[in-house]
């Protein structure tokens, strides 16, 4: 991005929404601040941006003073400079060799200052930490080809700093290899911006550390399931002319690439990823193959199979109503564009991604683009058993094909705990913001938003958790609000697709109406496109005259009168 | 010179909104209270990737007016 669509991006019109994010670093943020805030519009369309940043040559101060001020997120910006101003470039201190023991120990002991008034600020609001980008100046004695033992000294207290900084809750940081794809060391510095104004970075420099900025600091959520061809695509080779054993992944035979996709693929079910395979194929011959040892993905990986001759596109249709998930959050790939193209009409949301078989280059390129789709923070219970819980779901609609009977959810052991611990918000603050269709509002919060949410007064938010004879579900579903008087107030409630048909979300209501007496409980609801399931449980209780308002009135004689019977186990830490 | 003027008056549109793009001709850092020394910065960073020059800061020393930035430009590129 030039410096002038950044400006231009930044001065658009804007909405009502304020969205406020501290840019901290020593020096003159100047362009950086522009840019930082041009993606955080693209980021953001039509919020209102305060990007707040703070005093010249005072890193530390700047940080504290951003710990008093709320905001969505920081970004904390460390050069050299900032560390001892003997490693910039506008200090005349001098480099004698006798000076680099007193530079080291300076170094050292802002980094134990820093470290101390970073966790503070992560407390308060997000943060993502840049470790300095710009090369140390030729200082030392050596020739600047040969490293020096004092570079090697301060690497390391960087490191150290950094690591300890790193496992602080609420502090990412940002990875320097990216970086250096974007912005190549000997293309950061501008020597005469940095003695002119302060500011001491290239436009391509801040063009790329504003955008990764953002996106570590916003990272966007992730695709939950990858649907993948097979022939030329997780192996080399056309699988009905070459057989079972005719197709390969291997260094020998010229076919690592797709090794190193199977490879990746593996890593992704591990995270809790989907996996599915739409294949034109000889279903029989697929199962097969699927069963070669030497697979580096385990077929108990992958679910569902789709084999057939039909068209992809309605492979990849079935394939989505077993994931009960929407396309939007599905990244289809497959060697051949005409396919691609064909799932892309059908499915526009779906993001259709080649296998550049005969391109090294381009599979790497692929293998970062499935990292940075798919990439998430934790990886938890939940991720682990999302794939079984999907079988079972198939299991238990084979079972039960249409609406489960009392009869077969009284034989399904069902036991649910609700627990307003808060031990674990983050799967909770993960689940509202990912969730589509039951959803009462389609509400996205920020980490600040969230937080203001849990102190209103009266303020309620439990987890629910569910396992019944198939196995457990995890946390799958969340509820939240505040209580006032005899009324429930609930502006969160989602549950994840892969607890429907269980009649969680009717045991979730008579648990809010039990445990806080209530006269009637109130929802601040907002239809969407996609949360048409928590229209229908609500249009059981509710005429559609009562579905017009944006706050719904359920009494407690409303909703007793028409909940089914329910057979679930209950497990109390709702306190 | 008249090319020079027209993406002169795009740098200004971007490195001052708010302005007016009838005050452009007449505007100077004397009489443009947000014409301050980094405004100053951005303009000529605005300059160099509207002209596709490398922008000396030192040639634009004491260029704080439309014309006499206009006139530096056709100085270092002419008719641009």
């Amino acid at each position: 991005m030039r410096l002038g669509e950044a400006l231009q991006i930044a001065g658009q019109p804007v909405g009502e929404r304020q969205r406020h994010v501290h840019l901290l670093c020593g020096f003159e943020p100047l362009h950086l601040a522009t840019f930082l805030k041009a993606y955080l519009r693209l980021r953001f369309p039509g919020d209102a941006i305060c990007v707040h940043t703070g005093l010249y040559g005072d890193l530390e101060g700047n940080i504290q003073r951003a710990a008093q001020k709320s905001a969505e997120g920081g970004v904390a910006l460390i050069e050299w400079s900032d560390l001892d101003q003997r490693l910039g470039f506008r200090s005349s201190a001098g480099w004698r060799a006798q000076t680099l023991d007193d530079i080291a120990a300076q170094v050292e002991e802002r980094c134990l200052r820093l470290e101390t008034h970073l966790a503070a600020l992560a407390r308060a609001t997000p943060l993502t930490v840049i470790a300095p980008t710009l090369p140390l100046p030729p200082l030392t004695h050596l020739p600047v080809f040969q490293t020096s033992t004092f570079e090697l000294r301060l690497n390391a207290i960087l490191i150290d700093f950094l690591q300890r900084v790193c496992q602080g809750k609420g502090i990412k940081l940002l990875n320097p290899a990216s970086l250096a794809m974007s912005s190549p060391a000997s293309a950061r510095h501008d020597l005469q911006m940095d003695l002119v104004a302060g500011f001491p970075y290239t436009l391509t420099h801040a063009d790329a550390l504003a955008e990764l900025a953002v996106n570590c600091l916003f990272a966007a959520a992730p695709k939950k399931g990858l649907i993948t061809d097979l022939d030329q695509t997780l192996w080399k080779g056309i699988l009905g002319d070459s057989g079972v054993e005719g197709v390969s992944w291997s260094l020998e035979d010229k076919s690592q690439v797709h090794a190193l996709y199977q490879q990746m693929l593996a890593s992704l079910a591990e995270s809790g990823v989907l996996l599915a395979i739409a294949s034109k194929n000889d279903p029989k011959l697929v199962e097969t193959s699927l069963q070669r040892r030497d697979l580096l993905i385990q077929p108990e990986q992958i679910f569902p199979v789709d084999a057939s001759w039909g068209a992809k596109s309605d492979a990849v249709g079935r394939i989505l109503k077993a994931w009960n998930i929407g396309p939007d959050s599905v990244v289809f790939v497959d060697d051949s564009p005409m396919e691609l193209a064909e799932v892309s009409e059908k499915y526009p949301a779906i993001e259709c991604l080649q296998f550049p078989s005969n391109d090294a280059a381009g599979i790497l390129a692929l293998l970062r683009q499935l990292r940075i789709r798919f990439g998430k923070e934790d990886i938890r219970e939940e991720d682990r058993l999302r794939l079984q819980s999907l079988r079972v779901a198939a299991q238990i609609e084979s079972e039960s094909p249409t609406e489960a009977s009392p009869d077969f959810l009284s034989r399904l052991e069902a036991e649910l705990t609700f627990d307003t611990s808060g031990t674990d918000h983050s799967r909770a603050f993960e689940l509202v913001n990912k969730t589509n269709q039951f959803n009462l509002n389609g509400a996205r919060y920020s980490e600040a938003e969230w937080k203001s949410r849990l102190d209103r007064p009266g303020a309620f938010l439990t987890t629910v958790s569910y396992k019944d004879r198939f196995g457990p579900l995890g946390r799958i579903a969340v509820l939240g609000g505040y209580v006032k008087g005899d009324r429930c107030f609930v502006d969160i409630w989602v549950m994840s697709c892969r607890a429907f048909s269980r009649h969680i979300e009717f045991q979730t209501l008579r648990q809010l109406f039990a445990k806080y007496g209530a006269s009637a409980v109130q929802f601040l609801f907002k239809p969407t496109e996609r949360n048409g399931p928590l229209q229908t449980f609500l249009r059981r209780f509710l005429s559609p005259d009562a579905m017009a308002g944006e706050v719904l009135d359920l009494p407690a004689a409303v909703f007793s009168e028409s909940c089914p019977p329910l057979f679930h186990e209950v497990i109390d830490r709702w306190t | 010179m008249d090319l020079i003027r027209d993406k002169l008056a795009r740098c200004f549109a971007l490195a001052f909104p708010q302005m007016d793009p009838s005050q452009y001709a007449t505007a100077s850092a004397a009489n443009t209270s947000e014409w301050d020394s980094m405004a100053q910065v951005t303009l000529l960073t605005l300059i160099g990737e509207e002209f596709g020059i490398d922008v000396n800061f030192e040639e634009f020393e004491g260029a704080t007016s439309f014309d006499s930035l206009a006139s530096r430009i056709n100085g270092i590129s002419p008719g641009a």
